[in-house]
């Protein structure tokens, strides 16, 4: 036999030994799987499981030794393959309950921190809400000092209020007083006129009628000497209340030319003016003006009717109109 | 004369613990409440609705029904073996799905933990 028919039956034998120890699938697999699991976490957290794994795998090796391709040896490995499944699904089952007591501390830290938060936020609520009430106090303090002041203030308002009330109402008796003084010093006056001359109320004012041969001689504007103290009376009358407006109207009768007796009147209403205005009475509410002969009151053609249209009318004119005016 | 009386009181003796044993082991029925009773726990535990758990629980049932052909068929070591491949599935299934429900209570936990850390902020 030469070199090379040696080769061949080495080759041989050796290709029918390893024929003769192929391992079943069920030990190849069972190996992989123990490999997995003896490298991964089921060595440090389901040890107990992988030993188990390991010794059934042992028994499936020994029956492999003794008859690789009997049943048992087939079951074996298969056993084995699953305890070495289950070392890996106990390693996976203690981690998640690793990771379940994890996640548990972590919700009871979050819990905590969340407490301890809330502690805090209350806390300072509640310290916060103190200075508030102490703010408040204070607070209420000086609300309590700004009533009061207030409260003085009203009180100080509603006496002035009622001095001022008690002074208008004072003031509004003596304003009526005043008044019914003053209508009494009219209906004095009035009175005292309607002794002088003749008096009579027309829509203008009340009219004061003087008789014209009573204050002036014939075709004169100068006041006769009786006319003087008339006029003098009438001035004290009318002088009772002198802030009333007069006008001053100065009539004649038809005898003569109408131009003479309208300046002529004029001149008459003027010297009753000025009388009047010498006697006190305020210049600028008197005013004066001559009619002539065109407003006669009576018949001009009898000496009694134009002795009547011979007169001086002093109008005392309406508070109101004089007002207005 | 005697001596061979002897031996053969012996001989037969043992023929007969021999055969007893034999007919013992023949008419021993096969051990099956490893296999089913890891069955049942696999199912009460819900492996049917775990595809892995529920994989291996279908192993284990038709490896138990292997093993009872196998003793009908007179082949009790074979059934036995059998039965080791039904317990040890049978196992691995109670294992899987032990682990899924694990598994979805550690996610469940994580939930919680992730929504009480949104919520606090």
């Amino acid at each position: 036999m030469n070199a090379k028919s040696i080769f061949v039956i080495v080759a041989c034998a050796g290709l029918l030994a390893s024929c003769a120890t192929t391992a079943p699938i069920e030990l190849v697999n069972a190996r992989e799987a123990y490999r997995q699991a003896s490298t991964g976490p089921a060595v440090q957290v389901a040890p107990a499981q992988l030993h188990e794994a390991q010794q059934a795998l042992a028994l499936a090796e020994q029956s492999f030794q003794k008859n690789p391709k009997s049943y048992q040896t087939q079951d074996l490995a298969y056993v084995a393959h699953r305890k070495a499944q289950l070392a890996q699904a106990s390693a996976s089952i203690a981690q998640k309950q690793a990771s379940q007591a994890q996640a548990r501390r972590d919700y009871q830290d979050a819990q905590s921190k969340i407490i301890a938060e809330t502690k805090t936020d209350l806390d300072q609520t509640r310290t916060a809400l103190a200075a508030s009430e102490r703010s408040g106090e204070v607070s209420a303090e000086r609300l309590s000092s700004a009533q009061d002041a207030r409260i003085a203030a009203d009180r100080q308002t509603a006496q002035a209020q009622e001095a001022l009330a008690a002074s208008a109402a004072q003031q509004l008796a003596s304003e009526q007083e005043a008044r019914k003084a003053a209508e009494k010093r009219a209906a004095d006056a009035q009175a005292a006129l309607a002794k002088l001359a003749t008096v009579r109320e027309e829509p203008r004012g009340m009219v004061i009628t003087l008789s014209g041969s009573v204050l002036f001689a014939t075709n004169q504007s100068t006041l006769l000497p009786d006319a003087q103290l008339r006029l003098n009376k009438v001035a004290d009358a009318l002088l009772i209340n002198d802030q009333q407006n007069l006008i001053i109207e100065g009539h004649a009768d038809s005898s003569g030319d109408a131009g003479y007796n309208l300046d002529l009147s004029l001149r008459r209403a003027n010297t009753v003016r000025n009388y009047l205005v010498g006697r006190g009475y305020q210049a600028s509410r008197i005013r004066a003006y001559g009619f002539g002969e065109r407003n006669p009151i009576a018949d001009n053609a009898s000496a009694e009717g134009r002795a009547n249209n011979r007169r001086v009318e002093i109008v005392v004119e309406h508070e109101t109109l004089a007002t207005n005016k | 004369m005697k001596h061979r009386s002897k031996v053969g009181i012996t001989i037969f003796i043992m023929a007969i613990v021999v055969a007893a044993i034999a007919a013992g082991c023949a008419s021993t029925p096969l051990r099956t409440e490893a296999s089913t009773s890891g069955i049942r726990a696999a199912e009460e535990l819900g492996a049917a609705d775990v595809p892995q758990a529920s994989l291996h629980l279908n192993l284990a049932r038709e490896s138990l029904e292997k093993a009872r052909v196998l003793a009908a068929q007179d082949k009790k070591e074979q059934a036995a073996s059998m039965l080791l491949r039904a317990e040890a599935d049978a196992e691995l299934a109670i294992a899987l799905s032990h682990e899924d429900s694990e598994r979805s209570e550690a996610l469940a936990a994580v939930a919680r933990v992730r929504k009480l850390q949104q919520d606090s902020r």
